[in-house]
């Protein structure tokens, strides 16, 4: 994981009326504020699956990306820095990003920790092609994971190294 | 009274699909019958469907906000937006229904300015059983 300082919040849809695009991005972007509690998970699963579907995602990575809302809304809310989360999903046909906000200073980092499984590793590294964290001007952290249709190709193996 | 959930989006037809998506959380978290939270959904998007059509002539970009906050039982959505504020429209592209329907399917409705210098409708809608709603109402001399 990475740590950056935020300079960019989601673009396109900003609480607040203010609105921001990124040129070359997807139109499917929706940001949230959610209070800490049962709402978190079945919100943060909605707006992922119709941004994606919107974006006409293929079902398995469709399903990841709900592997990752799970693993986010069960500990992000432990994180919380005042009882609320900031969600917010923008994708387009190759990739998606999501970022759950208003964590306190340490919460992105630990609620990356604590997606971890014994035998499996960690779910959100596993499945996100990116993650960061991002330390935003006020003290608190967002976590903001990247997932994209499909993986980047790795570097080309000689073919010697292909039968190792 | 902090709102439960505040979704923000650009004002567009096709993100009124994600606000009734979004607003079926409300099933999923509390305990909102299915035949209420159609009713939600059906008044959200009407206020919704307003502000795409209306509140940014003139193909400007604009933003909505829904918010929604439960208490006691009662649901509380507020649709904002930042453009030109309600006002009548002689030359409007719909059926003119959509405050009336809004009206026929929350408790109240109140439509206003806010100090941000945006418009809001109001909805609230009433989670009680309609019978005991009466019977409180009788009970305490307030009208339904």
């Amino acid at each position: 994981m990475s740590e950056t300082t935020s300079d960019s919040p989601v673009a396109g849809a900003t609480l607040g009326g203010a609105e921001e695009r990124e040129p070359g991005f997807g139109d499917c972007s929706v940001s949230a504020r959610v209070r800490t509690g049962p709402l978190v998970g079945p919100v943060l699963r909605r707006m992922v699956s119709i941004a994606l579907a919107r974006a006409d995602w293929p079902l398995d990575r469709l399903d990841d990306a709900l592997l990752v809302c799970d693993a986010l809304s069960a500990h992000a809310p432990r994180h919380a820095q005042a009882r609320r989360l900031s969600l917010s999903v923008k994708a387009d046909g190759r990739e998606a990003e999501l970022r759950v906000g208003e964590l306190g200073h340490a919460g992105a980092a630990a609620l990356l920790r604590e997606a971890t499984l014994p035998v499996v590793g960690n779910v959100l590294e596993g499945i996100a092609e990116d993650v960061r964290s991002v330390r935003e001007p006020g003290g608190g952290s967002t976590l903001a994971l990247v997932l994209k249709t499909w993986s980047e190709p790795g570097p080309a193996l000689s073919p010697t190294e292909a039968l190792d | 009274m902090t709102p439960d959930m505040e979704l923000a989006l650009a004002a567009r037809a096709e993100n009124i699909a994600i606000v009734r998506h979004v607003l079926g959380g409300l099933g999923e978290a509390y305990e909102v019958p299915e035949e209420k939270l159609s009713d939600i959904r059906l008044a959200v998007t009407e206020a919704c469907a307003n502000v795409v059509v209306h509140a940014y002539p003139d193909g400007q970009e604009g933003q909505m906000e829904v918010v929604t906050t439960m208490e006691d039982e009662t649901v509380t959505v507020l649709v904002r937006d930042w453009g030109c504020g309600i006002r009548p429209r002689p030359d409007s592209p719909g059926l003119g229904l959509g405050l009336s329907l809004i009206a026929a399917l929350a408790e109240s409705v109140q439509l206003g300015q806010g100090e941000e210098e945006h418009t809001e409708v109001q909805m609230v809608f009433s989670l009680k059983d309609p019978a005991t709603r009466d019977a409180v109402s009788s009970a305490t001399g307030q009208g339904a």
